[in-house]
Formats: structure tokens, C-alpha cells, sequence
């Protein structure tokens, strides 16, 4: 019987990967975000405010992971946006390879934004580095002010939480005050944008911070 | 349910150290899992059974070891136990963002012959 001592990170042949697409990103000068959140938290209809809002100023570019459709990078190529679909077969979350794979079929050259949503689930895609610069992570008053610290990981790994679907806020029991000191518990530094696709509210400020990031990345 | 893909890349590793140790069975396989990572324990373990099956590993016994998370104080220059819930330094309080450890899954060692 021989004991062997190892020490190896499980997620290395992932991280590795990640570290070469954040390469390619960091070298283009794209900012990119990892769209996450709960299936039905509005990912795709934020998405189509971004666009419609920052297509005019900058060329931006979206990576769509779905288990098995095609159906939200049909609604994004309808903003005339490069947009290529990753279909994972049934995995819970997209990985730096997919993403990796999925790149050669996008114009990284003089792309100043990258949006990858990935699959709608609140836990296993927060353990996936794709190479991005920011986790921005989806919720909507519907679901509940429980939901952060039911899944704790990810939002406190998170840069930026959206809580959509605002205007429903007085058909719900949702405790803004409850969420607010739950989210700083778990992220201190985590920026909170309020918003609803449907009366557009609170988009603005979202789609401010969005661009000065942008910005920043172009010129560094 | 990403426990399948995670057991996945374990045994690829302990693949790859079986082979330059020149070990043809392995009896045990020791994994560090840090407190962040939101891996359920039962969940591993019925993944790593389902994909050892015929293989090196086959009724190998894979060992969890839970490791705390912790992060650091810049302020205090001192690195202290934090929860999801709780990440003020013990001697400032204030809040620390750095997390020093807790995100980690390590194969640790393995046993065989």
C-alpha cells in the first residue's frame, strides 16, 4: 500500500482555460460580464435593455448558454448583435472550455463588450471562472428576499446584483429591507441596481455603471 | 448537480498520479473541500460510486475533509475564520472581502497498491 500526496485543485483544468480566455479579453480590451441568475429573473430581457441602450456606442458581442435551445439567442439576433448559442447538453452551468470553444465564432477585434449569460441557476455556475470581469448576478422580487442566503456562494461572489421585476414589489411580500442587510452580510461590496424591464425603471443606472466599466477597459 | 462534473476532474487527477506512481488499484482517495464551495457531501460521494464503477477506483472510499474558510485583514494584517454570514476581523471588525480560503476542492492524496 503506497499513500500518495497530491494537492491539486479539482477546478484547475477549468482555471487554467479561464486565465487564457481572460488573456484574450484583457488583451482586446473587452470588458466582460457572467450574466448569472434564477431561470425567470429577466436575464435575457435586462440583456435586451443593455443592448438596446450600449449597441450605439460600443460593439458588443453575447455568448447565450442554454441546456437545449436556441430560443434567447434568437430574441438577441434580432438586435442585429453577434450572437453565438452554447448548448450544454443538460449541465447546470457553462465552463472556461465552452467558452473557449465558443470564441473563434465571435469578432474579438475591436469588440469593446462581451456578455456571457449563463444557465439560469443560482449555484453551480458561481463555482465557474470563465475569464470574466464581473459576476452580475440576476434576481426578481417574485421569488422572495429569502433567496440570497438560500444561495449564499453566489451572491456573495457577485460584483453587481440586479433585482428586477421591481413594479411587483407591492403584489409580494418581498422585504427589501430584509434583503438589503442579508446581501451586505454576505458582500459588503456588492453593488445593488433596482430595476424592471417592464416600466423601465432603474435601467439607466445600471446601463451607466455598465458603460463607464466599458470605458475603463478601453482605456486601460 | 455540477458534484458529476467535479468527480469527473477528481478521478481524471487521480488517474493521471495512479499511472506515474505505477498503482494498478486505489483504495482511497483523500478530497479538501472548502466551506464555499456549496459541493454536498452525500452528492460527491453517490457520484464518485456511480463513476468509479469498473474502473481504478472500483469500491475505492473517497474521504471528505472540510477545510474553514478564512480571510484576510489588511488593516490588522491578521487572517481569521469567517462564515457566509460573518466576515468582520475579530480585532478591528471591520468587514474583509478577502477570502483567503474556503473556495478550494483539492485532491488531497490517494492510497493504493
Amino acid at each position: 500500500m503506497k499513500q500518495i500526496v497530491i494537492k491539486k485543485s479539482v477546478l484547475e483544468s477549468n482555471d487554467k482555460i479561464a486565465a487564457m480566455n481572460r488573456t484574450l479579453f484583457n488583451s482586446e480590451h473587452v470588458f466582460t460580464i457572467n450574466l448569472l441568475g434564477s431561470p425567470g429573473s429577466g436575464k435575457t430581457s435586462i440583456l435586451e435593455n443593455i443592448i438596446s441602450k450600449i449597441s450605439c456606442k460600443y460593439n458588443l458581442a453575447v455568448i447565450e448558454g442554454d441546456l437545449y435551445t436556441a430560443k434567447d439567442a434568437a430574441r438577441i439576433a434580432r438586435y442585429n448583435t453577434n450572437v453565438v448559442q452554447v448548448n450544454t447538453g443538460g449541465a447546470c452551468h457553462l465552463d472556461a472550455p465552452m467558452i473557449y470553444k465558443a470564441l473563434p465564432y465571435i469578432n474579438t477585434t475591436n469588440l469593446d463588450f462581451l456578455v456571457i449569460e449563463n444557465i439560469g441557476n443560482l449555484v453551480c455556475p458561481a463555482s465557474y471562472d470563465l475569464g470574466e470581469d464581473m459576476k452580475v448576478v440576476v434576481m426578481s422580487v417574485t421569488e422572495g428576499n429569502d433567496k440570497p442566503l438560500k444561495y449564499p456562494s453566489m451572491f456573495q461572489r457577485s460584483h453587481i446584483v440586479i433585482l428586477n421585476k421591481t413594479d411587483m414589489l407591492s403584489l409580494t411580500d418581498f422585504n427589501k429591507e430584509e434583503f438589503y442587510q442579508d446581501i451586505y452580510s454576505l458582500n459588503e461590496t456588492i453593488k445593488v441596481f433596482e430595476v424592471s424591464c417592464r416600466d423601465g425603471s432603474g435601467l439607466d443606472q445600471l446601463i451607466d455603471c455598465l458603460m463607464r466599466a466599458i470605458k475603463n477597459k478601453k482605456d486601460v | 448537480m455540477h458534484e458529476l462534473s467535479i468527480v469527473y476532474n477528481i478521478l481524471e487527477i487521480v488517474k493521471e498520479h495512479a499511472k506515474n506512481n505505477n498503482l494498478n488499484h486505489i483504495n482511497k482517495v483523500v478530497v479538501n473541500v472548502g466551506e464555499f464551495c456549496s459541493l454536498e457531501e452525500n452528492s460527491l460521494t453517490f457520484a464518485f460510486e456511480a463513476l468509479s464503477k469498473g474502473i481504478l477506483c472500483n469500491g475505492a472510499a473517497l474521504v471528505i475533509q472540510k477545510t474553514e474558510a478564512k480571510a484576510y485583514c489588511t488593516h490588522c494584517s491578521t487572517e481569521f475564520k469567517v462564515t457566509f454570514m460573518s466576515k468582520l476581523c475579530p480585532i478591528c471588525k471591520g468587514y474583509s472581502h478577502q477570502i483567503t480560503a474556503g473556495y478550494e476542492i483539492l485532491v488531497s492524496s490517494i492510497e493504493g497498491e
